[in-house]
């Protein structure tokens, strides 16, 4: 009797809950989201949820197109000039654009908030470490000087920590770009709770730990955003997230793992949004005779990468055939159809050059480690399988992932097999795996004497050009010499997924700020 | 007057086991191989000795283990916890924040628990061996060994999620405004703030993982009901008071239950202790921003200051809730009030 009793109770409870939110007429947003930030002050927080929040509550110099970092597009700056050394760089800004208190964004707020992140040392702070000094010509001109050419700046500016704040407001409620900042700036308290920045939406507030609401930004003078009212709610527990995504409580589950995805498909209710992540999967052949035996003559190298089945782990993992080392959508990166493409025959032909046209044994080292649902002990199998169809026998030899990890970090691994994300969304961010670089010096003990001077030669350039058609020549030079010739063989960009409501629309997942709350819309 | 001593005396003993509790934890805290500078810094910073020197300034961490927690104690007579390094707020107002949700649930969930447990033990007990005892004991296993996760998943996607009969996670719906802070549990503040709409709002989401926690309070609580009753439901008193006629209710409840109540209270005390500790895997699964929450997070990413606080506070709250059912042990215990 007690039991029915409760039910009924329950019952005309959730009843009346349902009638009183379905009275609300402004349009609402609700996230799902494992929040993971200690601060929002663009100079202070360094975390994803930072990045999504931030992105739609500041506006950058510069910014990357809607889904990939390809390109360097205008924002607050209409256009920008670089000198010939890459030390200088001088930026227009945009007449328009004004904070959400309605006044002007100057050449002293760009500024103010660029020598702020420099001197808080926040976590991003080190994107500015380069920055020797920044200044306003007039009202609408700023010029960038650098103690060092860096031609990942430009990227660097994209980021939200270089989101540009209003100087007044921040000046107000204790913020200072002086040198000392670190120790007197005192604005992240009002940053945390209020916003200062010139977005689509403007911060209401912020409950650590509990939730995040955004508001429409009346003054933004780009494109209205669909939503008036944003709130990204805390639920740390993916499963909790689907379990609130199928009742419809939130409208996107930013943090599902690939089999609770996969237990959401079919239903009616749910869209599942799948594209290319920004992590690439690739082989590891030691360059060094003693450690990678077979694995270090080059013709080997070429014969492995040869002999993979690109389109097979693609059909396995979805995502597509990386180009290269970059990730496809990265600028200056190979596209798919410009990475290698089997070929058997070529590959045995090029093994027995080397001496082995009978085949070879070898031990391929990798962690047992899912990554973002990809199962790295299936890809060593289907690798297994791959070269075995040229000779080549692999032992599988997986390892808990901190005692890969230390073979892999020493360069004691002849064989290995790992993943790659990018430290920096510029094509820079590839000359790791170029001779000097780190993944090749230290973990492929591949080095600047052993490679061909020609590709060093275009090694040293890509570090310091910054001139857009120079930069394509030597990107793609590098891309072409390393498909060649180098001890690595990318072979997977898998998919990303995330769930949403499927009256959602307008969701594109993005390898900087995960996915832009401005674009999305609710269908009738 | 010997009340007031005994309550003065007890008082007196928390400072030591307080003192205890801190040192305790220092030392696990400090004896855990890693250092917090990986946790907490990105792995760009990591590489920058500036940076990591700074870091390590800011909280003490460059200081010897002896000096740190001098400097700890020191602050805590001042009633400084000092600052979490995670989320970067002082201790002391993050537990404040988050203490309250887990006193509303805990709370709930110790009375739905007691009125299950009880009810269950009582009638266990006095219809021995008959179905109700199966059915009730077999209850209480099913509470007590059923993990809590499980329970909790389940019943948010059949109750919630499926049948759509229960608020899902979350205190409040997720577009629902808070009510103004006033003592931080949401169905006084509501009522308070003369929200009947957030009121419903809060119990409803109530509902769900105060009955997942209830299951196992309930579990606990009618098996010590249960020993406790068969012992005093063969004692001489019990036949003498139906002798005289006293009704059968009143000489279960007064003579039978009340004589029951030590160890019963004993459980309930140690449980409710254990509630407001922190019910870790209910509050993360039901997204439910309380203490045990806060701890697991601190303790992942070895914010010491939070550690050490949520420590003392955990210790105080058994300090205290033992405290409260040693008195209630005086009234109801005759004896103890004799002596």
């Amino acid at each position: 009797m007690k039991k029915v009793r409760l039910l009924v109770l329950v019952l005309a409870i959730a009843v009346i809950a349902t009638g009183i939110t379905s009275a609300q007429d402004e349009t609402v947003l609700v996230v799902g989201h494992a929040e993971s930030t200690d601060s929002l002050d663009p100079a202070r927080g360094y975390t994803q949820t930072k990045d999504i929040i931030d992105h739609v509550i500041y506006e950058n110099l510069v910014t990357f197109p809607q889904a990939d970092a390809s390109e360097i597009l205008p924002m607050l700056a209409t256009d920008w000039a670089i000198s010939e050394d890459g030390l200088s760089y001088t930026f227009n800004l945009a007449s328009g654009p004004v904070f959400s208190d309605g006044s002007p964004i100057t050449a002293d707020d760009v500024v103010f908030s660029v020598n702020r992140l420099k001197y808080v040392q926040g976590s991003p702070s080190f994107l500015a470490a380069d920055i020797a000094g920044v200044t306003a010509d007039d009202e609408d001109t700023v010029t960038f000087t650098l103690s060092q050419p860096n031609p990942a700046f430009l990227a660097n500016l994209a980021n939200t920590a270089f989101g540009i704040v209003n100087a007044d407001v921040v000046r107000e409620n204790g913020g200072t770009d002086a040198e000392d900042a670190a120790t007197t700036d005192t604005a992240e308290t009002y940053l945390n709770s209020m916003s200062a920045g010139s977005g689509p939406y403007v911060l209401e507030s912020w409950e650590p730990q509990v939730e995040t609401v955004l508001v429409r930004n009346s003054n933004y003078t780009g494109d209205a955003p669909y939503f008036d009212r944003i709130i990204i709610t805390n639920i740390p527990e993916a499963a909790t997230q689907k379990v609130a995504l199928e009742s419809g409580e939130i409208d996107l589950a930013l943090d599902l793992t690939s089999d609770q995805i996969v237990a959401l498909e079919g239903n009616p209710e749910i869209t599942i949004y799948r594209g290319p992540g920004n992590i690439v999967h690739f082989l590891l052949m030691n360059a060094n005779p003693d450690v990678g035996g077979p694995m270090a003559d080059p013709l080997v190298q070429k014969a492995v990468r040869l002999s993979l089945d690109y389109e097979g782990y693609v059909a396995l993992w979805g995502g597509v055939q990386p180009g290269s080392v970059e990730f496809v959508g990265n600028a200056y990166a190979f596209t798919p159809e410009q990475g290698v493409q089997r070929n058997l025959d070529e590959a045995r032909a090029l093994l027995a050059e080397a001496g082995y046209a009978d085949g070879f044994d070898v031990t391929l080292e990798y962690p047992i480690f899912t990554f973002q649902g990809v199962n790295m002990e299936t890809n060593a199998q289907k690798i297994q399988a791959d070269l075995a169809e040229v000779g080549i026998n692999v032992t599988l030899s997986p390892a808990e992932l901190q005692v890969a990890l230390e073979n892999y970090r020493t360069g004691a691994e002849g064989f290995g097999y790992w993943f790659w994300g990018p430290d920096v969304l510029d094509a820079v961010d590839m000359l790791a795996f170029a001779p000097g670089g780190k993944v090749a010096e230290e973990r492929a003990l591949w080095t600047t004497d052993m490679a061909d001077p020609a590709l060093n030669e275009l090694v040293a350039r890509a570090r310091v050009a910054t001139d857009p058609a120079e930069r394509e020549e030597v990107f793609t030079g590098i891309q072409t010499m390393m498909q060649e010739n180098s001890p690595f063989a990318p072979f997977l960009q898998p998919d990303v997924q995330t769930a949403f409501r499927a009256d959602i629309e307008g969701y594109i997942w993005h390898p900087q700020w995960l996915l832009d709350l401005a674009l999305l819309g609710r269908s009738m | 007057m010997t009340f007031f001593r005994y309550i003065a005396r007890r008082v007196l003993f928390t400072i030591p086991i307080l003192l205890g509790i801190t040192l305790v934890s220092f030392l696990i805290a400090n004896a855990v191989p890693a250092d917090p500078i990986n946790v907490n810094l990105p792995q760009s910073q990591l590489n920058n000795p500036e940076i990591v020197a700074a870091f390590r300034a800011e909280w003490g961490l460059d200081k010897s283990p002896l000096d740190q927690y001098l400097t700890y104690l020191g602050n805590l007579v001042q009633g400084n916890l000092g600052r979490s390094i995670k989320t970067r707020q002082l201790v002391a107002d993050d537990i404040a924040r988050f203490l309250p949700a887990t006193i509303e649930l805990a709370t709930n969930a110790t009375v739905l628990g007691i009125l299950l447990g009880v009810g269950l033990g009582v009638a266990s007990a006095v219809w021995r061996n008959h179905w109700i005892d199966f059915l009730a004991r077999t209850m209480a296993v099913i509470g007590v060994s059923v993990p809590v996760f499980v329970l909790a998943l389940v019943f948010l996607s059949v109750f919630h999620a499926q049948l759509g009969i229960a608020a899902g996670p979350g205190r409040l719906d997720f577009t629902m405004d808070e009510p103004a802070m006033v003592t931080g549990l949401f169905t006084i503040d509501s009522l308070a703030a003369g929200r009947m709409d957030i009121f419903i709002n809060a119990v409803a989401h109530l509902v769900l993982p105060s009955i997942v926690l209830a299951l196992y309070v309930a579990g606990l609580i009618s098996r010590v009901t249960r020993s406790a009753m068969l012992e005093v439901l063969g004692m001489d008193y019990m036949r003498t008071a139906r002798a005289k006629g006293v009704r059968e209710i009143i000489v279960i409840m007064r003579h039978g239950l009340s004589n029951a109540m030590i160890p019963i209270l004993t459980v309930i005390g140690l449980s409710y202790g254990n509630l407001l500790a922190g019910a870790v895997l209910t509050e993360s699964i039901f997204a439910w921003p309380g203490i045990g929450r806060y701890m697991f997070r601190a303790s992942t990413s070895q914010d010491f200051p939070a550690i050490m606080g949520v420590s003392l506070l955990i210790a105080l709250i058994y300090v205290v809730v033992n405290l409260v059912v040693d008195l209630l042990y005086y009234f109801v215990d005759p004896r103890l009030r004799a002596n």
